[in-house]
């Protein structure tokens, strides 16, 4: 840098010793922040308590649960890929409902998409760019290619399923089952660099490591969800070790993230309510725990009896969809906070050149 | 009296036909399409009249934000919004720190007022984010929303390191400043600078700006103002993490938060590429895992329908 802000300059605005008022900072709430308490961070001037930034408009519940469903989808369709490359009829029972599982993000998860925009008529605006530095853009086309083949995988399934003569059939199948798994790798991640790509302290601090939470959790949801179905306990031994394995990562993932959060000086947007949503739901009881229950089941040699496992299961489901949902919440409130943001916007969190 | 010249090819009132290129009157800069344009406001000349304020709302036809007081001095707008896009800060100071010591009572040299705008980014971060592609640069290197584009996703919102756009509740579409994109094809000044009555928005080329305003500061380090420096300039505070420079940029004399802007912002789109490749990574790696533990087992080789 040429120029150099004198640190003391704000040091200076202090003194005077007969008149003024100081500036009543942080004294008084903006109306845009909902009468927040102060809490460490940024400690020098603010403009009347106010933020720079300005927080998301999403829906937090609807962005929040499109995230879940992309990352159920996705990793749904790479695990019924992977056991059927691996095991092909053996697992067929298993391939088709992950087969039939992708189908909620094109189903249920892209409908939440329009309803979140702001003129909902004109989402079809998404497919007139394809742009590389908007993870927004890049998530519409991975979703619509997603959607095509795994719309054509389960198309074909269906068709196996109703006449199990017509061979082709299990062949397209098969075919089309790689395509949706290389965009459901996408589709499982994707949104963590949704996030990450804007300028809300909290989402912005720790690209790395959210993207690994949201990848291992999305493989985590799946394969609970797959395993909660599953009938043959080796395929539910397999799916829970997978689960078992994105769980382990995904923790990792949160201890980087708030390591993160520390250096960088946001950390104060997980005081709050969304805060304790992130610690006890998603780390702790959606994480920490189905990872002890599952890592215990999978080393008894029998394995824990089967609603235990399916606690674990739903433990995760609900855990995953609580950090996107509390990452989401928080985000916005790091926006909000100046503690947080004039904290995060300082030159020492500078990426290094 | 002095005239300039192109005041003098109209010196009868023309009043039925606009003035070709009036901008070189008003601003001392031709509006050729091609060429960088931008702002260059100058703070230490705000009087805080709000004339930008008004004038960005009569152009625009844009509706009022906040009938009541704030209590926060003399700003009663408080922030930029889908229907603010110019917004005077005003920042009471005790204390002169050396400023005309002895010639005002101290407490009224405290003033900082600063008419904010949006900075037109060169790496514009509403503009990398946008999936629909109504944010675009126009032919004047400003950033524009095209209105009949815009699905109002808000990612623009989130994306912004200043806090600059927002979708309007009213219309569902993201709006902001467009540095006067319709004047500017007309060659006329944007409404703020031509009727700023100190000169503290100075519009014109890019380059021109950014040799005015440094000598500026250093006129004013000069006869002792030694906290200016700009704040958007390539290279200064606000200029940094990618973002280039701002095409609107700024002289300050304070701390850049103290005018509620961020001292050191980056460019999102740079963590495009390092989060994608981690959770790339992370799937791929716990899918090699899941097909290890979905190995074959002998029997299974045996069985099947195929
Ligand atoms: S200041 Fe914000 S709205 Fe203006 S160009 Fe930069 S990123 Fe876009
Ligand atoms: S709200 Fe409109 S301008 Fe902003 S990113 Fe979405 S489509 Fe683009």
């Amino acid at each position: 840098m040429t120029t150099t802000i004198s640190p003391d300059a704000a040091a200076a605005t202090q003194d005077g010793p007969e008149d003024a008022p100081r500036i009543p900072r942080r004294a008084t709430a903006p109306p845009s922040v909902h009468g927040r308490p102060n809490r460490a961070g940024w400690t020098g001037p603010t403009y009347y308590g106010r933020s720079q930034l300005k927080a998301s408009p999403f829906e937090n519940p609807v962005v929040g649960g499109y995230i879940f469903l992309a990352g159920l989808s996705g990793s749904a369709a790479v695990i019924a890929a992977l056991a059927d490359l691996r095991q092909g009829a053996a697992a067929a029972a298993l391939v088709r409902r992950g087969r039939y599982l992708a189908l909620v993000a094109p189903i249920l998860g892209a409908p939440l998409l329009i309803y979140d925009l702001h003129t909902p008529k004109r989402f079809y605006n998404m497919l007139r760019v394809a742009k590389h530095t908007s993870p927004m853009s890049i998530g519409t086309w991975i979703l619509m290619g997603f959607t095509g083949a795994a719309g054509l995988t389960a198309a074909a399934q269906a068709g196996t399923d109703l006449w199990p003569r017509l061979r082709g059939l299990n062949g397209l199948a098969r075919a089309a089952q790689v395509p949706t798994a290389l965009t459901g790798l996408g589709l499982s991640t994707y949104t963590a660099s949704l996030l990450s790509a804007t300028s809300t302290p909290l989402w912005a601090a720790a690209p790395r490591s959210l993207a690994m939470r949201f990848g291992a959790s999305s493989m985590a949801s799946a394969a609970s969800a797959l395993a909660l179905t599953e009938p043959d306990p080796d395929h539910r031994r397999a799916l829970e070790g997978t689960a078992a394995a994105a769980l382990a990562v995904e923790l990792a993932g949160a201890a980087i993230a708030h390591a993160t959060y520390r250096r960088t000086g946001v950390e104060g947007a997980l005081k709050g309510k969304a805060g304790r949503v992130e610690h006890i739901g998603a780390t702790l009881l959606g994480t920490a725990l189905p990872l002890g229950i599952l890592a215990a089941s999978l080393l008894t040699r029998r394995g824990l009896p089967r609603p235990v496992t399916a606690l674990a299961a739903v433990a995760t489901l609900a855990g995953t969809a609580a950090l996107r949902v509390s990452i989401m919440a928080a985000g916005d409130r790091s926006a909000e906070d100046p503690d947080v943001s004039f904290r995060f916007s300082q030159p020492e969190n500078l990426p290094e050149r | 009296m002095n005239m300039h010249p192109r005041a003098l090819e109209h010196a009868t009132s023309t009043l039925d036909h606009v003035i070709p290129n009036e901008s070189e009157l008003t601003a001392g800069a031709r509006i050729v399409p091609g060429r960088s344009y931008g702002f260059f406001t100058d703070t230490t000349v705000c009087i805080g009249c709000k004339a930008c304020e008004v004038a960005c709302k009569e152009w625009n036809n844009l509706p009022a934000d906040n009938l009541g007081l704030t209590g926060q001095s003399f700003d009663n707008t408080g922030a930029l919004s889908a229907n603010t896009w110019r917004h005077v800060a005003f920042v009471e100071k005790s204390g002169s720190h050396g400023l005309r010591d002895g010639l005002d009572q101290k407490f009224q040299s405290g003033w900082l007022m600063m008419s904010d705008v949006c900075k037109h980014c060169h790496n514009a971060p509403c503009l990398e984010a946008c999936p629909t592609g109504a944010l675009f640069k126009t032919e004047f290197d400003t950033v524009v929303v095209q209105q009949d584009i815009c699905n109002g996703c808000g990612y623009c919102v989130p994306a912004c390191p200043f806090g600059v756009v927002d979708v309007s509740t009213v219309d569902g579409k993201a709006h902001k400043c467009t540095l006067c994109y319709d004047r500017l094809k007309g060659g006329l000044e944007p409404a703020c600078a031509k009727s700023c009555p100190t000169d503290s928005i100075q519009f014109g080329e890019l380059s021109d700006l950014q040799v005015r305003a440094a000598e500026r500061v250093e006129h004013l380090h000069g006869i002792g103002v030694e906290s200016a420096y700009l704040y958007g300039t390539p290279d200064a505070p606000g200029a940094t993490g990618g973002l280039g420079h701002l095409n609107a940029f700024f002289l300050l004399t304070d701390r850049p938060e103290v005018y509620n802007l961020p001292a050191a912002p980056t460019r999102p789109a740079n963590r495009v590429a390092p989060s994608l490749a981690t959770g790339l990574a992370t799937v791929a790696a716990l899918a090699l895992a899941s097909a290890f533990l979905f190995a074959p087992s002998p029997e299974d080789r045996r069985g099947g329908r195929r």
